[in-house]
């Protein structure tokens, strides 16, 4: 069940670095500025609610209760009263379709400077969509592709009311489990029902105190919040830095547990296939060469990389030509490339029977709907062509090359993007945090929805736009996006980039294999 | 049509004014206090390097002997 053709393009590919850009000094000292000025009005604004010259429209307690201990801090949502709430409309859109390659959003107009929110009635009709997790289209309302999610829906209904555990083991899980295991080329896989609880109810499963776990610095939420959970010691390396990796390794390995001396019971190094929020590749190759010499095992989350790189769509270890049993815990989710809900966790057969019994979420956990479960199922089907057509390869073929396009694109322009060149997620780099807010309203102004991150989930001077493309853009779509951001990149003089790009060659004559 | 492409060119500039000082989310109100407390700020410094150039830069000639 193994690779097919070995890809002759893989040693170039791992030897091109992924560059982050540094933007010019001006830029970061504008931005400092625009945070301290912002600031400093929200002091004055606070000052004006606590005198009462301005209507406080946070929590406050009730004048009785003025004198008990305080419930709402002043202080500590000074970030989200001062900075967030002048500018949200530009979070939280209401969408009022499928959330396919083209969508519908809600308007929604505000009086008092987004305080309150009213809705005028009408919608936006056909906004581009390119914010939404939809790597290989399977986010669509095609009744023919959705039959057989119907058929199950009108079989087993909406819901399973009972976790794995009790009575809520549907034969469909199995076979999922197995499509699953089979695709990924392992052993054996587990579902759950939710891809953030797979990984925080799952990591304090399989280490506790005594063992070490060494994660990147740009982990998500879901793997931090696991890694506490467990209770065991966790130390954290730069960015994909193989020598960060390597000199914590070699210190674990030499000098044990921190008073003891005694050796770690078990050292767990948790990477993800592609960073949500820079758009880069993990290094696969030297990261198991490394686990190999310094006898670590490896957590491997896919969520954004399955489905959406490799040439059949395999994710990272397929990328990178890596047998799968390297990795010893193989994690991913069903939100993004199958257009569904939920996680799994794929491995050797003892690891899967071992958290069958002793995950929180296996017990403890509704189980998956029959509905999600078999439209996994058909879109698994889909990629690897069980189903008898070429539908699913035609997609990935799609995303490549529209990710391809979109990012040379973008850099021959002179924006400034980060990530590695196979990756569909596209942090197109801002900065200034007025920037941030007018880019995302002119886009809207021009029918194009956009994510905008700032700082809470980026550091402060990196605010970015984040781009997802996905196999069900056409051509035309791309083309339109990327008019619409010239121009706004244009009126907001976001063109950052010193580097010089030469012009494109034609993407027709650059072939995958 | 020269006006109106100078007042385009001028109303370009004050809108990167307000975006690369984070201006633009502020409510109008605020906007106008910063940018007269930015105003009266420049003012008195134009003002005071228009009263006291000269007597400063006599100074300095002195100094270095070119003028006695």
């Amino acid at each position: 069940m193994k690779k097919s053709s070995p890809q002759s393009g893989v040693h170039p590919r791992q030897n091109k670095q992924e560059s982050f850009e540094q933007p010019p000094m001006y830029v970061a000292v504008m931005t400092y500025v625009g945070y301290g000025l912002v600031t400093l009005f929200g002091y004055f604004r606070d000052f004006l609610r606590a005198v009462g010259l301005e209507k406080c429209h946070v929590a406050q307690e009730r004048e009785e209760q003025k004198d008990f201990t305080p419930l709402y801090q002043d202080f500590e949502n000074f970030y989200t009263r001062n900075l967030y709430m002048r500018v949200r409309d530009n979070w939280n859109r209401p969408i009022c379709s499928l959330p396919g390659p083209v969508f519908d959003l809600m308007e929604r107009v505000s009086d008092d400077y987004n305080w309150t929110f009213r809705f005028t009635g009408k919608s936006i009709p056909n906004v581009i969509n390119m914010g939404s997790y939809n790597y290989l289209g399977f986010a669509e309302n095609n009744a023919d592709f959705l039959k057989s999610v119907a058929d199950r829906l009108q079989r087993y209904g909406a819901a399973v009311c009972s976790t794995r555990q009790e009575t809520g083991n549907l034969s469909l899980h199995e076979e999922l489990e197995q499509l699953v295991a089979e695709f990924l080329g392992v052993e054996s896989s587990m579902t759950f029902g939710m891809g953030f609880a797979t990984n925080s109810m799952n990591i304090p499963a399989l280490v506790g105190k005594g063992c070490l776990i060494i994660s990147d610095e740009l982990n998500h939420t879901s793997l931090i919040l696991g890694a506490r959970l467990s209770g065991a010691t966790i130390r954290v390396f730069k960015h994909n830095n193989m020598c960060s990796l390597e000199k914590m390794l070699k210190e674990a390995v030499c000098s044990g547990q921190p008073r003891t001396r005694r050796p770690w019971r078990k050292i767990l190094i948790m990477v993800e296939g592609i960073y949500s929020m820079e758009g880069s590749v993990v290094r696969l190759p030297e990261i198991i060469a490394l686990k190999e010499k310094y006898k670590a095992y490896l957590y491997l989350d896919e969520a954004h990389s399955i489905g959406a790189v490799g040439p059949t769509g395999r994710g990272v270890t397929e990328l990178f030509n890596v047998n799968p049993g390297d990795v010893d815990v193989m994690m991913g989710t069903f939100t993004k490339s199958f257009g569904a809900a939920g996680g799994y966790i794929a491995g050797k057969k003892e690891l899967v029977d071992y958290l069958r019994s002793q995950s929180h979420s296996a017990v403890y956990a509704s189980a998956m709907s029959p509905a999600i479960t078999e439209q996994i199922i058909r879109a698994i089907k889909c990629i690897t062509g069980k189903d008898g057509s070429t539908e699913g390869i035609r997609r990935i073929r799609q995303l490549a090359e529209n990710t391809r396009y979109f990012r040379a694109r973008l850099k021959e322009m002179g924006f400034i993007i980060y990530g590695g060149d196979e990756s569909p997620v596209v942090p197109l780099l801002l900065y200034m945090p007025a920037k941030v807010v007018a880019f995302a309203r002119e886009m809207l102004a021009r029918k194009i929805g956009v994510v905008v991150v700032g700082f809470p989930a980026t550091p402060i001077t990196e605010a970015r736009a984040r781009f997802c493309v996905s196999a069900a853009h056409t051509r035309d779509m791309l083309n339109q996006v990327l008019h619409h951001l010239n121009e706004v990149g244009d009126n907001l003089c976001l063109k950052f980039s010193r580097r010089k790009h030469p012009s494109r060659p034609d993407p027709c004559e650059e072939t995958n294999s | 049509m020269a006006l109106g492409d100078c007042w385009k060119q001028l109303s370009w500039f004050y809108y990167q004014y307000l975006l690369v000082t984070a201006l633009y989310m502020l409510e109008p109100w605020e906007r106008t206090v910063f940018n007269s407390l930015l105003i009266s700020v420049a003012g008195m410094a134009i003002y005071t390097g228009y009263v006291f150039m000269p007597q400063h830069i006599m100074a300095i000639l002195h100094y270095f002997e070119v003028v006695q």
